[in-house]
């Protein structure tokens, strides 16, 4: 189980993707070639090895504009999952058919992406107090882990925390409010942000 | 301030002047049967009606400063202390037939037939003065039907003690009629959340003294006040997870309380302050755990697939009231202090939460779901006797009870914004704490134990 200063890493460190990756700025540039290298290794040794020594400095060139672009579409295809939360009932925590349908998705994607990982948000609606909810949020968040792990994920890529009632993203108080706010967000994001 | 006592006006200086050379604050008491110990109102009956008090402006003793308007003050201030304690109907002064001018504030100079036919039962006179360049202000409480002094205090202090002055006498009025002192010495720490942000606020019982105790910018939870009053625990998400702290009043500062993966909520400490219950996620699902709060020793109560939450102990600390979904939804149940004999004591109702204890033992209070809306209810431990203490246009949530078991604070959510708000344990004399201090919404109150404000 990651611990609270990894959430806390993780929850600044999503903000500032979304920020950096929607304003079209570059400022992460540095730090994203830098530390992608692990997991891109092996697309990054391919393109390398078929052109050898003569222009050294060249081929690192395109292997860095290969591995920006290959990176840049990753947190694109990231950012796709977070803006789709999965929902629940009232009072549930289990996952209803469209929900094992995106996380089948979200899962395959996982097993190919390695280098990103998943925080888990647990939501609920207003209904009922604060102290269930959050205990009802927490469910929804490890239900939606629990399965991300049967899919083959590993365990240590997914952590979850739960927001109870007190993080709606439609604060009126109807059953559409209701229905959009009891939810599990997908936070998917890369591992060199928070380690 | 100081305190003192005395039956006339001879003795009264002879022990003022004792009392001086020894305290700053002073008070003199003077009754007409030395033994009152009369209880007048049984407030805890079912069918009790708010008592007809009269509260005259304060009369000016001797003219030796501007002391004309703080007599209507003390008589205004009075008058709304014994107001909120939901025990009183204080008369409109409007409708006084005696002469304040012309009255005095003995038993000989009242007119008590004219306080009998404006229909007022007990009558709450004063006088104040400048003593040696301190304020002396004399407070008198009557019974109109015997026309008799039931009790009397005579203070002295700075002009800033005055609210002092006025809760204590508001203390002896209720401690004559109602045989307890009521809950002015308390204080209800609550959220005040904005944004996605939230602190822990306090305020006092009449509503005053809005305090901000912390500023952490991070979404901050269920405070709750320990019985020896120095400390608050609470969760705070000011490192990412949702761990649980205590705050020490004293001194400001906080220690983690505990951190473990997933939830950490402080729910409940025992009656001698030296174990609280908890809600931890830690072992897979949220269980029911006590954790001593000197040594962090330990034990788990439930052990249940179940979501299991909202535990309060009994004030004997022999048994738990907690929340379960074992059954399917939301019901309360009672069990053990070890966990053992199980039984559920909701059977009404699809969703039934936030099971708080009274300090008397006798009543379990409860918010249901009751046709769209949360409503308080109380309980009796054995499932008997479900009654239903409100009936607002909207979500009455997070009870918590006074330390005298008289009142319960809890939230109304109305369009999306929460306030704080008291009822009488039997659910009359609803009032709301108007002021959100610029939060969206304050929330989740828990009731102080008697402090030492006053």
């Amino acid at each position: 189980m990651k611990r609270n200063w990894q959430i806390l890493g993780r929850l600044v460190v999503v903000s500032t993707v979304l920020v950096f990756v929607l304003s079209g700025c570059y400022c992460f540039k540095e730090t994203a070639v830098k530390e992608t290298p692990p997991p891109a290794q092996e697309k990054a040794a391919e393109a390398k090895a078929p052109a050898p020594a003569p222009a050294k400095k060249a081929d690192d060139e395109a292997a860095k504009a290969k591995a920006k672009a290959l990176y840049e579409k990753q947190v694109a295809e990231a950012k796709t999952f977070a803006e789709r939360p999965i929902h629940f009932d009232f009072d549930r925590y289990d996952l209803k058919p469209q929900a094992r349908a995106a996380l089948d998705e979200l899962g395959a994607w996982l097993l190919k992406n390695k280098n990103f990982d998943v925080l888990v948000e647990g939501h609920c609606d207003e209904r009922g107090t604060a102290e269930y909810n959050l205990a009802l949020g927490e469910r929804r968040a490890t239900a939606t882990r629990d399965y991300l792990v049967k899919l083959g994920v590993d365990a240590d890529r997914l952590s979850t925390v739960s927001y109870g009632e007190e993080n709606p993203v439609d604060p009126r108080s109807n059953e559409e409010a209701w229905a959009k706010n009891r939810r599990a967000e997908l936070n998917v994001f890369p591992t060199s942000w928070y380690k | 301030m100081c305190f003192g006592r005395v039956h006339d006006n001879a003795t009264r200086r002879f022990v003022r002047a004792g009392i001086l050379v020894t305290v700053v604050l002073g008070l003199l008491v003077f009754w007409d049967s030395p033994a009152w110990s009369k209880v007048y109102i049984d407030i805890d009956a079912p069918a009790f009606q708010r008592f007809p008090i009269a509260v005259q402006d304060f009369k000016v003793l001797e003219e030796n400063g501007d002391l004309k308007e703080e007599g209507e003050w003390f008589a205004d201030e009075m008058g709304r202390m014994l107001n909120i304690t939901g025990f009183f109907r204080v008369i409109e002064r409007s409708a006084f037939l005696e002469d304040v001018a012309a009255a005095g504030i003995t038993a000989p100079e009242i007119r008590f037939g004219d306080w009998l036919s404006i229909g007022v039962d007990f009558l709450v006179k004063g006088g104040l003065e400048i003593e040696d360049g301190r304020l002396a202000v004399e407070f008198r409480l009557f019974d109109v039907v015997r026309g008799a002094l039931i009790t009397g205090k005579r203070y002295w202090g700075r002009p800033e003690d005055k609210k002092t002055m006025v809760v204590k006498f508001a203390e002896e009025v209720m401690l004559a009629l109602t045989g307890e002192r009521g809950v002015f010495n308390t204080q209800i720490v609550f959220v005040g959340k904005k944004g996605k942000e939230s602190e822990l606020v306090t305020v006092d019982f009449d509503g005053s003294g809005w305090t901000r105790l912390t500023d952490y910018g991070a979404l901050t939870l269920f405070p709750r006040w320990s019985p020896d009053g120095k400390m608050i625990a609470f969760l705070s998400y000011m490192r990412g997870n949702p761990d649980a702290y205590i705050l020490d009043l004293a001194s400001g500062e906080r220690a983690v309380f505990s951190e473990y993966a997933g939830l950490n909520m402080p729910s409940s400490w025992s009656p001698d302050g030296t174990e609280m219950l908890c809600v931890f996620s830690k072992d897979g699902y949220d269980d029911i755990y006590a954790v001593n709060v000197a040594t962090k020793e330990t034990r788990r109560i439930t052990r249940s697939p179940s979501i299991d939450v909202s535990p309060c102990w009994s004030p004997d600390a022999s048994e738990i009231v907690f929340v379960s979904n074992r059954s399917g939804a939301p019901h309360l149940f009672i069990m053990s202090a070890d966990g053992g004999n199980v039984r559920r004591i909701t059977f009404e109702g699809s969703y039934n939460t936030s099971p708080r204890w009274s300090p008397t033992g006798d009543a379990i209070v409860f918010e249901r779901s009751v046709d769209g809306r949360f409503q308080l209810f109380t309980i009796k431990p054995d499932g008997s006797d479900v009654k239903q203490l409100t009936f607002q246009n909207g979500d009455c949530l997070s009870p918590s009870w006074s330390p005298d078991g008289r009142y319960i604070a809890f939230s109304l959510r109305r369009s999306n914004s929460e306030k704080i708000c008291i009822i009488n344990a039997n659910g009359l004399n609803f009032r709301t704490i108007e002021d959100i201090g610029g939060f969206d919404s304050v929330k989740q109150p828990s009731w102080s134990p008697a402090l030492k404000l006053y």
